[in-house]
């Protein structure tokens, strides 16, 4: 089992550079070839399923459930950031966002072996506690691809504005098809970051967190969550689209990324 | 091999181009006329806005191509006289690859343009149904199809646009994605303005055309196939809109900042990409600040267009160097192409003479044999017959590929051939030995050996 979870994670890495550089040399190169168009989704979904291979081996070597502990959380969490990443790819036309979630997929899955992976303590209800790690995965999954969009939209817009149309700008994906995809995402992460966040504050009572890097992580968890909600509310009622909904997303990611940070350090100094 | 005789953008005026340029319904009738010519036997005819060309071939393998191209180019003078000057003549290789060069948009007026390759499909399809294509056609216009399509994929030839309707077109597919749905507004007429809400509304938009003449709203809506609003409405218009072509010939501004900005709230954010063609120009400037508006105007829309045609020529490079590989690959292939003849005839032979002796000694001393063994021995003798000319038919295409045979020196080889094997008389090969018994006994021997049996 050790053997396979070394060989997936190996080959997990090799593929997820294979389709980084993939997606890269698309937005790259300044004749777009049809056979990078096909590789670099094939490339990340074979990294995909390695990256899961080695996330399930990895845990029942260890004998930890890979939500129960934060180095599969990690992992997992830009798992399935890709997943999500493949699924609407297409849909929303999100082709070239693979530029930034292949390199994202890969520090977070090198990054995770860095962090301890021994099962996260715990005093509350186990099946809470489950529903607690796997809604913030996801939400957390969305809020990177979300990010990523909003990344992509920003660098668009600025091209557009500054009339730098041709190269790159043919490649990116449309403006508003990056903004429609971010609103989206946004919508589907928020239900579970709500739940995350009031979960949260269950466990965070029952182990009476009171140092100042738990509540640093709780402040940040609630910036999170009333950004995004600023951002989706402000959309809805004042039309804040585009350039705003962007930075506000961003800096909703920039907050999950710290929390996620905080997270590792802990684990860290833990192990 | 084939000829190219015609004229094009280079080489003649619109008032020549058009005066040999022949509607559809009449190419048929004219390509069968020019394949019905002494020395013509396929033809297919190239017509666009841009260029003229008669594609021929000789009505033999090995025909006369200058007599052919002559032919042609007698053909489209008899059209129109006045067009000989300016007609020029590709013939053999240089005409394949100026058929190369034609279809991967080469040779076009706007390079790297599309529409010819669509224009060389069509032209081929009508020589078909016109039954004036034949071998060499069928070899060499599927070819330049090919080469198109890879200088297509390989080349960013065709890539960006060039010119201020597509551009564009261009831009707000880049901000929109999919046009279907989305909303255009026209202030004002002119050409260009007219082309580009055109082209936007064949891609799906809804258009609405806003004036202060409603008369000339009225016919301009027609036009364009839009919906006419009167000045008044102009906000109302702006609102809805999703993409604004400006293109009046007011002194001030019509679109300004404040109008847009007190907009915002009732346009809940939505992308404005505002096209401003006037001179002077009709949307502030100062737009362009506000979250979500993309302002383009004259000077910013011929600068992509130059970005776009200088980016191509560079591209051109690359594509000319594609061309020559398809080009030099053509004719190595129609090179090994011109001893096929040769190598069927002397497979006919071997053929005959090998069936001629099977069917004799089936039906003298190998009569006894059943299905299944006639049918094995019939194998055997086909898997000879291909090993035996595998090495000649090899040796014959690398050495025509290799030493670019002309003409003559196939003919040599094919007589040499014939006097070593005679191999035009296929009829006597089973008559002619007088020794048949030693060839009975020996093809019998082999079916002993093929089948296993003993003769009785």
């Amino acid at each position: 089992m050790t053997d396979i979870a070394t060989v997936a994670f190996t080959l997990g890495v090799v593929a997820y550079s294979v389709a980084s550089t993939l997606f890269f040399l698309e937005l790259a190169r300044p004749d777009a070839q049809l056979g990078f168009r096909r590789w670099g989704p094939w490339a990340m979904g074979v990294a995909a399923v390695l990256h899961a291979t080695h996330v399930v081996g990895a845990s029942l070597i260890t004998r930890v459930c890979p939500i129960a502990s934060l180095q599969f959380a990690l992992s997992l969490s830009a798992l399935i950031a890709v997943v999500v990443f493949l699924a609407v790819r297409t849909r929303f036309r999100l082709h070239a966002v693979g530029a930034v979630v292949g390199p994202l997929a890969l520090t977070f899955l090198v990054g995770a072996q860095f962090v301890d992976a021994s099962r996260a303590e715990s005093s509350g209800p186990r099946t809470l506690l489950m529903f607690h790690i796997t809604a913030n995965l996801v939400g957390v999954g969305l809020f990177l691809l979300a990010g990523a969009a909003g990344a992509f939209y920003l660098v668009q817009e600025r091209r557009l504005k500054e009339k730098k149309t041709g190269g790159l700008s043919n490649k990116l994906p449309p403006l508003d098809a990056l903004d429609r995809a971010e609103h989206r995402l946004l919508l589907a992460g928020f239900p579970l970051l709500t739940f995350g966040i009031v979960s949260g504050a269950v466990f965070a009572g029952r182990l009476g967190a009171s140092g100042g890097t738990e509540l640093l992580r709780a402040a940040l968890g609630y910036a999170t969550w009333l950004l995004v909600a600023a951002v989706l509310v402000m959309r809805a009622a004042a039309g804040w689209r585009g350039r705003r909904a962007a930075w506000g997303t961003l800096a909703g990611v920039a907050c999950v990324v710290t929390v996620m940070l905080l997270y590792a350090v802990r684990a860290g100094g833990a192990g | 091999m084939i000829t190219i005789v015609g004229l094009n953008h280079k080489t003649a005026p619109i008032a020549v181009r058009e005066r040999i340029a022949l509607p559809k319904d009449q190419i048929a009738r004219a390509l069968t006329q020019v394949a019905a010519r002494s020395h013509v036997g396929e033809a297919m005819l190239i017509s666009t806005c841009n260029r003229v060309e008669l594609v021929t071939a000789p009505r033999a393998a090995h025909g006369d191509l200058v007599a052919t191209a002559e032919d042609a180019a007698d053909a489209l003078a008899q059209i129109a006289p006045e067009v000989e000057r300016h007609l020029y003549v590709y013939i053999g290789a240089d005409a394949v690859k100026h058929l190369f060069r034609v279809a991967s948009s080469l040779d076009s007026l706007v390079l790297g343009e599309p529409q010819i390759l669509g224009q060389l499909k069509e032209a081929f399809d009508l020589a078909r149904k016109a039954k004036t294509v034949g071998r060499a056609l069928h070899r060499t216009v599927p070819r330049a199809l090919h080469t198109a399509k890879r200088v297509r994929s390989q080349t960013a030839l065709g890539a960006g646009q060039v010119s201020v309707p597509s551009v564009s077109v261009d831009l707000a597919k880049q901000i929109f994605g999919e046009l279907a749905g989305r909303t255009v507004v026209l202030i004002g007429s002119g050409e260009m303005a007219e082309t580009s809400a055109k082209l936007l509304r064949n891609a799906g938009a809804r258009l609405i055309v806003v004036g202060r003449n409603a008369a000339r709203v009225s016919v301009l809506s027609r036009a364009v196939e839009g919906e006419g609003f009167t000045w008044e409405r102009l906000a109302e218009a702006l609102v809805a809109a999703d993409v604004v072509i400006t293109s009046t010939s007011a002194p001030g501004f019509v679109v300004d900042h404040a109008l847009l900005a007190g907009l915002r709230r009732r346009r809940k954010g939505r992308s404005l990409f505002l096209i401003d063609l006037a001179v002077p120009r009709d949307v502030e400037p100062r737009v362009e600040s506000l979250d979500g508006v993309f302002l383009y105007n004259v000077d910013d829309l011929s600068k992509v267009v130059s970005e776009s045609l200088a980016s191509r020529a560079r591209e051109a490079e690359r594509a000319e160097a594609i061309v020559l590989e398809e080009a030099l690959g053509w004719e190595r292939w129609a090179d090994a192409e011109q001893v096929t003849p040769a190598v069927v005839m002397l497979r006919e032979r071997f053929s005959a003479v090998f069936r001629a002796e099977l069917e004799r000694s089936l039906r003298g001393r190998l009569k006894h044999l059943g299905s299944e063994e006639r049918a094995a021995l019939e194998l055997m003798l086909d898997s000879a017959l291909n090993k035996l000319l595998h090495s000649p038919t090899r040796r014959l295409r690398s050495v025509a590929a290799e030493h670019r045979l002309d003409a003559d020196r196939v003919e040599q080889l094919v007589l040499s051939l014939d006097e070593l094997f005679a191999v035009d008389e296929p009829g006597d090969a089973a008559a002619e030995d007088g020794d048949g018994d030693t060839v009975d006994s020996a093809t019998e021997d082999a079916a002993r050996r093929a089948t296993g049996t003993e003769s009785r």
